[in-house]
């Protein structure tokens, strides 16, 4: 039993980690990528390459190095957010709404594509495997205690995300994003550069994607294209939806919710025979059908975003209309004068 | 031929987003369910029209049942229509699962009788290509001829522009917005029909992968003009024809959305649409 809540605990660390990524693109910047779980699964697969070693014949893969477990996440954070760069770059320039979306879903059906067919990559639909218990000999931990271990490691990660994407969400940074969702013009006359904002955000987002992705590579020890598909996005996205949009604690407990309680509750439903997949399409259905219902009676979620107000908009009578909320004063000082992007 | 098809699975699409302005992101499961349609009837009677009406008649009720349960209750409600676009793909997942648990996931084979090919022009085809082919043209003239010659395809035309000022026209426009979707999941669900013959297998997956690179044909084309955004499917087909017979048929998904791409940043307002219309939102 304890063991089964040591695996369900550090799969919803590492959801949890995903969803934290996506609400910066899509809660505070409110841009519906399609794309991310291209950036979890770059993730994964480049952990994977950079730490299982050299691949052994039929199998074939590119890379295959033998480096230690934390730097190849880093490195295949840093693919991430390199990839986020180049689909930021296309399609945050003149894309907005649906148009956004369309292109992002094609981008990580490229990748999908790519990695499917072309088995020089990732060894196409075999996907990569082997990576058991990375740190394990480094810190002297045996096999009964690694998953504990995994636990802890994958839990304090997601703390930190969750610490700083906090403070990121109060910092000028996250305001100016939240500005651009909720008046692109306004906050361009206010001399915000808009796509460099949004792209900021973007590759921020893919990078902790990509985060997530590593420490899921650790979690299965292998990876390949029936495990993914980019569709996943969905769920991901029901859960920031259900906790909601924009607030890190709603995120999480919508990954609570939806990623680990809806996830493990179906499970205990008798399996029929001859139909395996047919508690996992029922699942997927409550999934979809929360996602509609949600978004049509309560789109702010269980947990709202708290809206900052302007105190000088409220009638307390002394203060001048406009502009003596300090933060704003000082974000236009110093907002620099770049030109406005369209 | 899988342009023709293409052209079909688009001019629909792009029907149902002239009527709503929401792109139905659960446009590729009306092919889905018009496959599954057309394989239990042919099952039944043996009958290739029948099967091929039960497909598009299963494809016009699910786009009915759509519009009028999921998506006038959010217009109706004044939801944003980023927000329907996002609901309509949480819907695509409902119905792909929905058909796994009747269907199973497995792959069904779907083969008829393709006839003996022959050649016509420079092209070789088999007798089902041909009937492809002429009934996607006889489809597509009668879609015309109904947006364009009937007071329906008037009310049609005038909801698309501006939907307020044809309701104050006295126009129902929500009605109008239903029977279009009706009008539309009918030819998707023929889609589905052909597209599941010519490919001679399905599963409850395979309208959604259609639909990926109808999306980037019809968007490719310009949405919301039935008509250009069937030119630019038709042109997007026949491209993805070329590079699958020189290249590699598995990597289609990837040009099309290849293409797409370059249209959107040379011509991001789509290949046949007037320059006034900005795709900006």
């Amino acid at each position: 039993m304890s063991q089964y809540l040591t695996s369900v605990l550090t799969e919803g660390s590492i959801f949890a980690i995903m969803a934290l990524g996506l609400n910066i693109i899509w809660g505070w910047s409110g841009d519906f990528d399609l794309a991310f779980y291209g950036y979890v699964a770059l993730g994964a697969y480049m952990t994977l390459v950079l730490t299982i070693g050299r691949p052994i014949a039929p199998a074939e893969y590119i890379l295959g190095l033998q480096l230690p477990y934390p730097i190849a996440v880093l490195a295949g954070v840093a693919a991430s957010a390199l990839m986020g760069l180049i689909v930021g770059l296309i399609a945050l320039r003149h894309l907005r709404g649906i148009y956004f979306s369309i292109v992002t879903l094609g981008a990580v059906y490229v990748v999908y594509v790519m990695a499917g067919q072309y088995v020089p990559l990732f060894d196409g639909y075999n996907g990569l495997s082997g990576l058991f218990d990375p740190m394990a000999s480094t810190f002297g931990i045996n096999y009964n205690n690694y998953q504990y271990f995994l636990l802890g490691f994958c839990f304090a990660i997601f703390l930190i995300i969750f610490v700083l994407t906090e403070r990121l969400s109060r910092s000028r940074f996250g305001l100016a994003l939240r500005s651009l969702r909720d008046d692109e013009r306004a906050s361009a006359a206010f001399g915000r550069d808009i796509y460099r904002l949004k792209l900021r955000g973007y590759v921020l987002g893919a990078a902790i994607g990509g985060l997530g992705g590593g420490l899921f590579a650790a979690y299965l020890s292998a990876f390949n294209p029936s495990a993914w598909s980019p569709i996943e996005t969905i769920v991901i996205y029901a859960s920031i939806l259900v906790g909601g949009k924009g607030n890190g604690k709603g995120v999480v407990l919508g990954v609570f919710l939806i990623s680990v309680l809806l996830q493990e509750s179906t499970r205990f439903l008798p399996q029929i025979p001859n139909q395996p997949e047919l508690v996992l399409a029922l699942r997927e259905v409550i999934i979809g059908a929360v996602l509609v219902l949600f978004l049509r009676f309560r789109p702010q979620g269980i947990l709202p975003e708290r809206r900052r107000v302007d105190p000088d908009r409220g009638d307390d009578g002394g203060g001048r209309p406009g502009a003596t909320n300090p933060r704003l004063v000082d974000d236009l000082a110093s907002s620099g004068s770049e030109p406005i992007a369209g | 031929m899988a342009a023709a098809i293409l052209a079909l699975s688009a001019v629909a699409f792009s029907l149902e987003y002239a009527v709503t302005n929401v792109a139905n992101l659960s446009h590729g499961e009306l092919l889905t369910v018009g496959a599954y349609a057309a394989y239990l009837v042919q099952q039944a009677t043996g009958n290739v029209l029948l099967a091929a009406l039960a497909a598009a008649l299963a494809g016009g009720c699910l786009a009915l049942l759509v519009h009028t349960t999921v998506i006038e209750s959010f217009v109706r409600h004044g939801t944003p229509r980023m927000t329907i676009f996002i609901a309509t793909l949480g819907l695509s997942f409902v119905i792909q699962n929905v058909l796994v648990i009747i269907f199973g996931a497995t792959n069904v084979a779907y083969t008829i009788d393709q006839g003996a090919p022959q050649q016509i022009g420079p092209f070789l085809l088999t007798r089902t290509a041909d009937e492809i082919l002429v009934s996607a043209i006889v489809i597509t003239a009668i879609l015309y001829g109904i947006i364009q010659h009937t007071k329906f395809g008037k009310a049609l035309r005038a909801v698309s522009q501006n939907r307020d000022l044809a309701r104050v026209t006295g126009i129902n426009a929500r009605t109008v917005a239903s029977t279009t979707w009706f009008l539309a999941g009918l030819v998707a669900g023929y889609a589905g029909f052909v597209l599941a013959e010519s490919i001679g297998t399905f599963s409850p997956y395979f309208g959604f992968t259609f639909f990926l690179i109808t999306l980037a044909a019809a968007v490719a084309g310009g949405l919301g003009k039935a008509f250009s955004t069937m030119a630019g499917a038709v042109l997007v087909g026949i491209a993805l024809q070329f590079t699958g017979a020189y290249i590699s048929a598995s990597y289609e998904l990837a040009f099309a959305f290849a293409i797409l791409a370059l249209v959107v940043l040379i011509r991001p307002r789509g290949l046949f649409t007037s320059a006034r219309r900005s795709i900006f939102e």
